[in-house]
């Protein structure tokens, strides 16, 4: 697909979309997710059913109770894609028919901590998902002086040091203020190992800087645009979607 | 037919041209090669009684009724003026649309859902809305003309004439709309001669003669004798060829349309706390709930979609994707109901259609018992047709054919299910290579349903 005209930068790999059963030329054509080569990020798969949900949120077009639940669905599959990195036992269980299941059970306590505002938006999916979650806020803004993220609240769950966190923020541009979250929470005695990281769109840049200074920390991502310096000479994620909040 | 659990190697039934898809198996409902009585006899012989009193004896829910009534020819403006003074001859074979019938009937005998005409006397014309048929496993036509017909008498399995000679003038008032004068005047002109002409002749080609009509109990219980043991030999045969389809199960691979969820550690846990019988109801549910999203999200991976530009708030061109068409939603009853939260989560104005499947407590052969679709089912792009649980096959299977039926490609059904067996999958997969299945996971073959149990308490 290369029709288009060329208005803005490359805003990413393209690639037929589909099941494994159809032919490459029934399958559409899409923009999907940036590779990336540090194995602590986990992309969700480029399925044609995401592409779809991701291109109703980036759309200037969508309402915003629209936005609200096609973003949901792609937070659901964000928090049940993180979950899978939790630690677990087997356990084998009987089921109503007296078969026996050889199944596993997931060890340790979790909690979600959203950056607020915009990471706010992504504690319903979570809530869908682990019921009765606890979650914790951490307010970071930029200075309007020196245009550095800058730490104004935090209020986490105590022991928060026990506990497997689930970091939210919709959109990891630069990393700045997650750099900073993530810091706090290291602050707290919570292992980097121990943190992950949801967001719907991520930047090769904002992942490239997790990788080298929090090696042990995953990234769990529905897709990662490219990065591009506006005219302003500020960062942006191309193609984005805009102000999540 | 009767082959057992088969390791013998797999016979491809038809081989057509090149190759790939001539393993087809081929599946015929138990509503195909309806059975189809004929009641004949003249105007107000007791047809339509008799009629209604084998349905009665039968005691079946598969028995349809179907008058010849419904198949007068529609008039032209001169016929109808005639009719309205009462001097157009209904009661003549010329009156009814023989073609029409023949038609529906061999859709009938085919499977297929077939659309009656519904004629008005009032208005000597045929009305807009037609009556839809489809599935029945007997059909009784019945109509002064019924044996008329050689295409009509070679499609049915019994024929029956009332001889009585009776007068349906009452009746006719009654029942039809018409007024007394018109009815004495009607009688003389053709009924009489045309039961000397038409009517009588159809005994040569009737198979039982039933004198005095329903109140002959011999000639009745013959009657649903003889159907009864008809439908015993047919559900024996369905029951054969459900069997016969799982030839090859356990040796050949599952098609590349059989999509299992992944089994990462999250489905599996969750799978732990879903089949753990000591899990509370409350737990269950919400698990269940999450699970039949996340297989909902895997089944609508396998609509159809096309190629959509978009700009984003800051301008940005993004090469995406949207649905081309409509999706809507098939619930297999009771099992697939399930379903129906986690669809709600996901397609929250889902168009959704219901048909209910029972499973014979006897035999296990799965029955149809209801049905209500979509209205254009057959233009959407893509139906999910959802149930908890798959073992045999049987009623998936059913439904599958149901959907066909009504016109929907096989290519755009998607069969979601929470868990199935490898032989339901393989029977399915068989008759209808085009269908995708979308499976939580895998289990032993022939599981009892114990998921609805589970989810509906009861």
């Amino acid at each position: 697909m290369s029709d288009q005209p060329a208005k803005r930068p490359e805003v990413g790999p393209t690639q037929c979309v589909g099941p494994d059963y159809r032919t490459e030329s029934q399958k559409p054509v899409a923009t999907v997710s940036t590779e990336i080569e540090y194995d602590n990020v986990i992309t969700l798969p480029q399925t044609p059913q995401l592409i779809a949900l991701l291109t109703m949120i980036r759309d200037r077009n969508t309402d915003r109770a629209d936005f609200i639940f096609y973003s949901n669905r792609i937070i659901r599959l964000l928090v049940e894609e993180g979950l899978n990195h939790l630690p677990i036992v087997e356990q084998t269980v009987t089921t109503p028919v007296g078969r026996t299941y050889a199944g596993l059970q997931f060890q340790g306590k979790i909690c979600g901590v959203s950056i607020m505002r915009a990471g706010e938006s992504m504690e319903q999916g979570l809530r869908d998902c682990c019921r009765s979650v606890r979650i914790g806020k951490i307010l970071i803004q930029r200075d309007e002086e020196t245009s550095m993220p800058k730490l104004f609240y935090d209020k986490l769950p105590e022991d928060i040091a026990d506990r497997w966190v689930l970091l939210l923020d919709p959109m990891f541009a630069t990393g700045g203020s997650a750099i900073m979250a993530v810091d706090v929470l290291k602050s707290r005695g919570v292992p980097e190992e121990r943190i992950l990281f949801l967001n719907l769109i991520a930047s090769p840049q904002g992942i490239k800087k997790f990788a080298t200074q929090f090696p042990k920390l995953r990234v769990v991502t529905a897709f990662v645009d490219r990065m591009s310096q506006g005219l302003d000479e500020k960062n942006y994620i191309i193609p984005g979607l805009g102000d999540f909040g | 037919m009767n082959s057992g659990m088969g390791l013998s190697p797999i016979i491809p039934d038809h081989r057509d041209g090149d190759d790939t898809i001539a393993k087809r198996a081929h599946y015929s409902p138990p509503w195909a090669d309806v059975s189809i009585i004929g009641v004949a006899g003249s105007s107000g012989s007791g047809k339509t009684t008799l009629s209604h009193a084998i349905v009665n004896s039968l005691n079946l829910p598969w028995v349809v009724i179907m008058s010849m009534d419904s198949f007068y020819k529609p008039l032209n403006p001169e016929s109808s003026k005639k009719a309205f003074r009462n001097e157009y001859d209904f009661d003549a074979p010329e009156a009814i649309d023989f073609d029409e019938l023949v038609n529906c009937l061999r859709d009938l005998k085919a499977g297929k859902r077939t659309q009656i005409p519904n004629y008005s006397f009032e208005k000597h014309a045929r009305l807009e809305n037609s009556t839809v048929i489809y599935s029945p496993h007997v059909l009784i036509l019945e109509g002064i003309f019924a044996l008329h017909d050689p295409r009509v008498l070679d499609l049915m399995d019994m024929r029956m004439l009332i001889p009585a000679f009776q007068e349906g003038i009452i009746r006719d008032v009654r029942d039809r709309g018409r007024d007394v004068e018109g009815c004495i005047k009607q009688w003389f002109a053709f009924v009489k001669p045309n039961f000397e002409n038409y009517v009588q002749p159809q005994k040569n080609v009737a198979d039982i003669i039933v004198p005095r009509g329903v109140e002959n109990r011999v000639a009745m219980s013959m009657v649903t004798q003889y159907i009864e043991r008809r439908l015993l030999e047919k559900s024996t045969r369905h029951r054969a060829a459900l069997k016969s389809l799982e030839r090859g199960y356990d040796s050949e691979p599952l098609s590349d349309r059989v999509l299992v969820l992944p089994q990462t550690t999250q489905l599996r846990g969750m799978n732990t706390i879903i089949q753990d019988i000591d899990t509370s109801s409350e737990d269950f549910v919400f698990y269940f709930d999450r699970l039949s999203c996340l297989l909902l999200e895997l089944a609508l991976n396998n609509a159809q979609f096309k190629e959509h530009a978009i700009e984003t708030p800051q301008g940005h061109n993004y090469h995406g994707l949207v649905g081309k068409g409509e999706v809507s939603a098939v619930i297999v009853l009771r099992g697939g109901a399930t379903f129906e939260a986690g669809l709600r989560r996901i397609i929250p104005d889902c168009r959704t259609g219901r048909v209910l499947i029972q499973s014979d407590v006897r035999t296990g052969e799965p029955e149809l018992h209801y049905l209500k679709l979509p209205k254009n089912i057959n233009e959407h792009d893509t139906v999910l047709l959802l149930d908890a649980q798959m073992s045999s096959g049987g009623s998936a299977l059913m439904a599958v054919q149901v959907l066909v039926d009504h016109g929907v490609p096989q290519n755009r059904i998607v069969f979601v299910t929470y868990s199935a067996g490898r032989v339901g999958v393989h029977r399915l997969t068989k008759v209808f290579p085009e269908v995708t299945i979308v499976v939580g996971s895998m289990v032993p073959d022939f599981e009892e349903r114990w998921v609805e149990k589970r989810y509906f308490r009861c």
